[in-house]
């Protein structure tokens, strides 16, 4: 048997997200046309603004894949099966060969899958005689084979850096109104800014509204560590960039929310510069040095007013939005 | 076109429905030969207890989100499971009714009955093609329940949820026992599961959202004596999984005794029972008598909570100290 490989099936790699694999893999498809940012904003997955309190890389992927991952598609029209677990569970390998199989068939199917490969990545293939899945994860051909796609032993999927599996395949698409994707993102984008992840310890985690006072008091403490804690902030610049696009695109529909846009915007400028000051600086000083530190000072400030930026865009959809919240917000399960 | 009847499924209403109806699958399958409370024992499902403010029968399924719930249960069985539920208003519900039937369709035609929501939790056994339906047992009538392809899933909740059990790997049983242990400690330990809902409690604070509601005196009465009734079973379950386990390690044989002493107060519970036309209810006479049981009950829980607790800290937990990528979330 020959290997089985998707034609033109490769993740581009804008943010190291979630949103890359699948919307390489739904664009491959057919199912969608729109773009990255569209996608984050209309899945919701964009909104979500989660840090460790010492803005360790985890950050950005510590969130609740079989929840937040299943939805995504939902909001978006799209059947998706998914699974995940530790790989030190005993069960594992059974989990492990019903994913190779299920990877496999969606494979047949013509559909790429997600699968956590120490981050998102896309399955594009499999060859059975070799017993591998053939996978792009956004990075150069260099080290590639079949023209930038890597190679992912069946025995091997499931073992991460991390006690991690998950995959996550596509199976139809049903047909919503545009309008509600856009409407049901805005209700949700205020109830993730108001809403503490409950799979994260708080104590650990913060969450929406409550993410940038962690960040102000990391920043203040001086725990973390300067290339993790920009390379946090810097995604979520990336996720804050696509919202004030996704808003803008509405925008043209709704003027009232332009404002919302241009909020988003300054929040997203605000977080790379904050990224690369704290690359430059913060290895520098010593900890003691930290309070009233001209640059702890200019940090802080810099946070607090994206903050306020964000939660103004907030008010603004709030406002917008303020019929269907009255009416469903008891109970935001109510869609 | 086909069809398939697994005459040799039997399911019973004693247990939590989803263990009857495990034990049902499992049993027909020839997988499982062993008492009913071993399974109830070593899944953890046997210790959940939830109850809801006003005692609705609710209380006795509303143990958590079930997909999070049940997979570790089954997990410490050693089984492969799928689970797939969901909202019946989600806009891809249609997909996962259509995928769900042919699954099934297909654990039947391997001789595995599959666990089903009807409410609650029952037992498809067998498929017909021609007529478009399914054959479910719900463990109190001897009749079947019919249910329609196109209206698998739907029912008066909004909820739906099917379960398929798959092949096992073999778990040592000193593994699974000290697994069970630290489910029933996690399950104590939680006031909450279905945040940001505060209706319904679990474990420890499930006693008191229950002496809460018995002393306020709104309640539902019927919700009221279904949750005696399984509280009894269930304690009851645990008793006998504990003396069928309590060589594993020093300190079970104390929490045998516990338990011991748990029934004997829900006994002076039971007794406070009186039958008014038909329908049972707590004589107001007792009320603090049966209040007081339950406070004992809880204290000596308590303390059995804490042996387990002993025993837990003797052996690493990495489930529990690894922060997972799923489980508990808030219905959206």
């Amino acid at each position: 048997m020959p290997a089985v490989l998707l034609d033109g099936l490769r993740m581009t790699n804008a943010t190291q997200s979630y949103i890359d694999a699948m919307h390489a893999i739904l664009s491959h498809r057919g199912w969608i046309t729109c773009s990255k940012s569209m996608l984050t904003g209309m899945t919701v997955a964009g909104f979500r603004f989660t840090v460790q309190r010492s803005l360790q890389v985890e950050s950005t992927t510590a969130y609740n894949w079989m929840a937040e991952n299943f939805i995504a598609a939902d909001f978006i029209g799209i059947a998706a099966s998914q699974g995940a677990g530790f790989n030190f569970e005993s069960t594992f390998p059974l989990y492990q060969k019903q994913a190779v199989g299920m990877i496999k068939e969606s494979i047949d199917n013509g559909i790429g899958v997600v699968v956590w490969k120490d981050r998102f990545v896309v399955v594009a293939g499999y060859d059975d005689d070799k017993q591998v899945l053939y996978y792009s994860d956004g990075e150069g051909n260099e080290q590639g084979i079949h023209d930038g796609l890597k190679s992912l032993a069946y025995d091997d999927f499931g073992r991460n850096e991390t006690p991690y599996w998950y995959y996550q395949f596509f199976e139809n698409k049903i047909e919503l109104e545009e309008i509600e994707i856009y409407r049901e993102s805005l209700i949700q984008a205020i109830y993730k800014w108001e809403t503490h992840d409950p799979m994260l310890p708080e104590g650990e985690y913060a969450c929406g509204r409550l993410a940038y006072d962690a960040i102000i008091s990391a920043i203040q403490t001086g725990d973390y560590i300067a290339k993790d804690g920009a390379s946090v902030i810097g995604y979520y610049a990336g996720a804050k960039r696509d919202i004030s696009l996704y808003i803008r695109e509405l925008s043209r529909m709704w003027p009232e929310i332009v404002q919302a846009a241009e909020e988003y915007g300054r929040v997203a400028a605000i977080f790379t510069e904050v990224a690369c000051l704290l690359v430059e600086w913060r290895q520098e000083i010593s900890d003691i040095a930290l309070n009233n530190h001209p640059q702890v000072t200019l940090l802080v400030a810099l946070v607090q007013e994206a903050k306020e930026k964000e939660a103004n865009a907030i008010e603004k959809l709030r406002w917008w939005m303020r019929e269907s919240l009255d009416n469903r917000f008891h109970d935001i399960g109510l869609r | 076109m086909s069809s398939i009847y697994l005459e040799k499924l039997v399911m019973k209403r004693e247990s939590k429905s989803f263990i009857d109806s495990l034990y049902a699958v499992l049993s027909a399958a020839g997988q499982f030969d062993g008492p009913k409370y071993l399974l109830s024992g070593l899944t953890g499902m046997a210790f959940k207890l939830s109850i809801h403010e006003r005692l609705l029968p609710m209380s006795v399924t509303a143990y958590g989100q079930w997909g999070t719930e049940h997979q570790p249960a089954v997990d410490n069985l050693g089984y492969l499971t799928i689970t797939d539920s969901g909202r019946v208003r989600h806009s891809t519900f249609r997909h996962f009714q259509q995928a769900a039937i042919q699954d099934t369709r297909q654990n039947l035609d391997q001789g595995m009955g599959v666990i089903y929501w009807i409410p609650e939790f029952g037992v498809i056994h067998g498929y017909d093609d021609v007529d478009r339906v399914f054959f479910a047992k719900d463990g109190i009538s001897s009749d079947d329940q019919i249910i329609l392809y196109d209206n698998f899933g739907l029912n008066f909740t909004s909820f739906w949820y099917y379960q398929t059990i798959g092949e096992k790997v073999d778990i040592p049983i000193e593994q699974s026992i000290l697994e069970s242990l630290r489910l029933a400690i996690h399950d104590w330990d939680t006031p909450f599961k279905l945040l940001p809902g505060k209706e319904v409690a679990n474990g420890k604070e499930a006693y008191t959202y229950w002496i809460n509601a018995l002393n306020s005196g709104d309640y539902d009465a019927g919700g009221a004596m279904y949750i005696l009734d399984s509280h009894i079973v269930s304690r009851t379950e645990i008793r006998n999984y504990l003396q069928y386990i309590q060589g594993t390690w020093a300190g079970l044989k104390d929490v045998v005794g516990l338990f011991e002493q748990l029934l004997q107060h829900m006994e002076i519970a039971a007794t406070c029972i009186v039958k008014d036309r038909e329908a049972r209810r707590i004589d107001p006479t007792f009320l603090q008598l049966f209040i007081q049981s339950l406070e004992s009950a809880r204290l000596l829980e308590d303390q059995a909570m804490g042996i387990f607790k002993q025993i837990s800290a003797g052996f690493p937990d990495p489930k529990r100290t690894t922060l997972p990528r799923w489980g508990t979330h808030s219905a959206r």
